[in-house]
């Protein structure tokens, strides 16, 4: 199996209800790569998805696939294989059977599908399973049954729609060091879709951040994360402390911004101007606790103190203008609060200022 | 049990099993047992206790007409011509039509003009609880054979059917006393189903006769066959076996329909219109189904829409008589009753994943194998469910053929069976004919559920 390329060029689509799911957009996704889309619900990620492997048609802009317009053709007839959100597994079909399915589809004669299936199976170290129908199997076995059925036609791009969304936390972390073992093994282009953040960093080469029905940045996990491109970018990839506020001075490659909690410098990768509006980001991890003089000091007042396990999280309220702040500390005892109050400084590197824009919903609006 | 103790208290599960052993009984057993009983029984009057009856009835009435005819005003005697023997009418005479002549008095040189019930006043009469064998009631019962004679002198008549009232007085306290011992029981109205009855068809017609499909399948399976230069044909059976296959078929026309529609109701549309297919689909059933029926005929009739609209455009000059083909009465069936197959097929399907569907696809499968493999696989419970209440409404079918065929063509067994009660009032025979059809459709029915392999716990699932 060889992985092929996918490119797409200023592919928009439009639906009959004059809804535009996604905004003309180009993408390459590189031969034998794992390419996460990454995104909240409805940013049209499922859409691109769909119009790779044909059940949705393009308004605009071509699909090509290794090379190859793919306009007009049916699912059946590109080299996709599409896993889906809940994996549409043949309930009435024995695992063995439904590897074996889109063989059977080709023409393939009994003995030799069953054998192929067979071998797959064992690739997803599920050959003791092949008489069980899918039923009987536990959750992460369904995730590779769906897997070797999609590796069983051969296909040069596997498309996953958020097939993990299911599985508990221990599994779904079971199963992403998987899909990447075989991944690897088998070279095929990988495109994932989803809206899991650490999924999409753990098991990328690259990841496109998506909002809205365009694609904010492409990049590698680590750009992304220590990168944000956009304001959307930076918040919805991994937690993050956004506080806005005028661009006061610029100074080689950072700027002083004026906020609720004062001046603080950060990097201005975007060369802000002087007077902008801006949002600051820095992330909870790059907040630490200081007793000295440091720059971007901020005096807070300790609200609560969430223990994650391997660190805890402190939730902080500035003294000055009253801003809730976030910061994650490795859990090793000691940082106690004198008092409840607390002085906390981070790096001017390990932040950033970007112009205003969309941010992500995080789980507490969307609560309330 | 406990459960619905627990769920709806004492006073109301009381209620509800009394109202369940109520329904089993009232509506299921009883109605069945006494069908069985009827079924199992002799008609009365086929009894040769009733022959014996009717010939002390038919004796006693002679006597009283014939005293007529010892007055000497005898215009006054024929009024009483018209009296029917209470017994008598009922009796099929076997020995050629025992119509009445009006007219004809004295024509003979007898001495009074003809009576019905001195000419039924014999010993010599066919029994008819044997219809295979030539029986007569004289032979079998050693009577004599006594017989009022038109030619005698009146009062030699009056002796004889005297003699002949108290021969069938003592025959019929004899036959009655012993009857009484002996189990009522018999398989004979069964039987009538396959009596065969002579199909009386001119030398010429034969051959063309012989050659249609359905008169060679009746050969082949022993319902029609020739004796003695005659044809003979089993009609029980015959028609039993035509109404059968024609429900069958039935049921293959309405799957072949109702498919694709469920299937696009189901799985192949927008919500939004999947409101206008469903309110298509059940506008028509909120009509009465007969007026669904009388519709049809407005249509088929000879002067109906379709004869109407090919006579203007000039196609044909005379009438298609749509009334006389089977296949406008199957077609009117499977009208009536494809709701009964969409449903249950529409239920299972709307059960379906249609990702199962956009997989296969993506799997390379064409249409043909996404329904062979996985709309139908999963289907299969409502197609079967659709299939058993297709095809027993069509075998039970009445009304359509009834209205639509209007006796020119053979009939649909379920008016047979009608026939059997309300017509020819024998309801043994057609309490016989309606156990047997119900328990030929049930073995049907028993025989595709096996080889479909539904279970009955799929029809549970059919709503679910």
């Amino acid at each position: 199996m060889r992985g092929k390329d996918v490119v797409l060029s200023r592919v928009g689509i439009t639906y009959p209800n004059g809804f535009t799911a996604v905004h003309p957009t180009d993408v390459t996704v590189k031969a034998g790569e794992f390419f996460s889309i990454l995104g909240p619900s409805g940013c049209g990620k499922t859409t691109i998805l769909r119009a790779v492997s044909g059940f949705v048609q393009p308004t605009e802009g071509r699909v090509l696939i290794g090379g190859e317009d793919q306009a007009g053709k049916p699912p059946n007839q590109r080299p996709t294989a599409l896993i889906f959100q809940n994996l549409a597994l043949f309930p009435l079909m024995s695992v063995r059977e439904n590897v074996a399915f889109g063989l059977e589809a080709r023409g393939m004669p009994r003995r030799q599908r069953e054998a192929r299936a067979d071998e797959l199976l064992s690739l997803v170290a599920l050959a003791d399973q092949a008489a069980k129908k899918p039923t009987e199997l536990s959750g992460g076995q369904r995730q590779r049954v769906a897997i070797a059925r999609a590796l069983a036609v051969e296909p040069a791009v596997l498309l996953l729609d958020e097939p993990l969304s299911a599985l508990d936390l221990k599994l779904r972390q079971h199963m992403r060091a998987e899909l990447r073992a075989i991944q690897r093994e088998v070279g095929v282009t990988f495109i994932y879709i989803t809206h899991d953040q650490s999924e999409a960093l753990t098991m990328s080469d690259r990841i496109a951040v998506m909002n809205a029905g365009r694609i904010e940045q492409v990049g590698t996990g680590d750009e992304v994360y220590a990168n944000p491109a956009s304001a959307f970018a930076a918040s919805f990839v991994g937690e993050v402390n956004t506080l806005p506020g005028k661009v006061d001075a610029v100074a080689d490659g950072h700027v002083r911004v004026a906020t609720a909690l004062g001046g603080l410098t950060c990097r201005n990768p975007q060369s802000l101007a002087p007077g902008a509006d801006c949002l600051l980001f820095v992330r909870p991890e790059a907040l630490l606790p200081v007793v000295g003089p440091a720059p971007n000091r901020i005096e807070t007042r300790l609200l609560r103190r969430d223990l994650e396990g391997p660190f805890v999280s402190l939730h902080l309220q500035s003294v000055a203008g009253g801003v809730p702040l976030v910061m994650q500390q490795p859990n090793r005892g000691g940082i106690e609060a004198q008092d409840g109050m607390m002085a906390v400084a981070f790096d001017p590197a390990e932040a950033l200022a970007l112009p205003p824009g969309a941010l992500a919903r995080t789980g507490v609006e969307e609560a309330a | 049990m406990k459960s619905l103790l627990r769920s709806y208290g004492r006073g109301l599960t009381a209620l509800f099993v009394v109202a369940v052993l109520a329904w089993a009984l009232v509506l299921i057993l009883l109605p069945q047992l006494t069908m069985l009983e009827r079924a199992l029984v002799s008609p009365k009057r086929s009894l040769d206790s009733s022959l014996a009856l009717t010939l002390r009835r038919d004796a006693a009435t002679c006597i009283n007409v014939l005293q007529g005819y010892l007055d000497p005003a005898p215009e006054a005697a024929p009024q009483t011509l018209a009296v029917p023997s209470p017994g008598g009418m009922a009796v099929p005479s076997m020995g050629g039509m025992a119509v009445p002549s009006m007219g004809g008095a004295t024509a003979t040189g007898a001495l009074r003009p003809y009576i019905l019930q001195c000419d039924r006043a014999d010993t010599h009469k066919r029994l008819v609880s044997d219809p295979e064998r030539t029986l007569y009631l004289d032979e079998v019962f050693s009577l004599p054979r006594l017989a009022v004679r038109e030619t005698d002198p009146i009062p030699k008549q009056i002796e004889t059917a005297a003699q002949l009232q108290t021969i069938g007085a003592d025959l019929y306290t004899r036959l009655l006393a012993e009857e009484a011992t002996r189990s009522p029981y018999t398989l004979a109205n069964f039987g009538t189903l396959l009596a065969p009855r002579l199909i009386p068809i001119p030398e010429d017609r034969r051959a063309a006769e012989a050659a249609s499909i359905e008169n060679r399948l009746y050969t082949l399976v022993g319902a029609r066959y020739q004796a003695d230069g005659q044809i003979y044909e089993r009609i029980g059976l015959t028609i039993l076996l035509r109404t059968l296959a024609f429900a069958v078929a039935v049921t293959v026309l309405a799957l072949f329909v109702c498919y694709p529609i469920a299937y696009r109701v189901a799985l192949a549309s927008r919500p939004e219109q999947v409101v206008w297919l469903m309110l298509g689909l059940i506008i028509p059933y909120a009509i009465v189904e007969l007026m669904r029926i009388y519709a049809w005929t407005t249509i088929i009739d000879n002067q109906g829409v379709i004869n109407s609209i090919l006579i203007w455009l000039g196609a044909i000059t005379e009438p298609i008589p749509f009334n006389r083909y089977p296949a406008t009465v199957f077609a009117v069936i499977a009208y009536t009753y494809v709701l009964f197959m969409v449903f249950p097929m529409l239920n299972v399907m709307s059960t379906l994943d249609r990702n199962q569907i956009e997989a296969a696809r993506d799997l390379g499968a064409r249409t043909w194998r996404v329904h062979t493999r996985i709309v139908i696989p999963h289907a299969k419970p409502g197609i079967a469910v659709g299939c058993i209440a297709t095809f027993m409404l069509a075998a039970g079918a009445f009304s359509v053929p009834r209205i639509i065929s209007r006796g020119l063509q053979s009939e649909w067994f379920s008016q047979t069976i009608y026939n059997k009660f309300f017509e020819s009032e024998n309801s043994n025979a057609g309490a016989a004919y309606s156990l047997a059809y119900t328990f030929i459709c049930f073995g049907i029915v028993a025989a595709f559920m096996y080889a479909t392999r539904t279970r009955l716990k799929d029809f549970a699932q059919v709503n679910r």
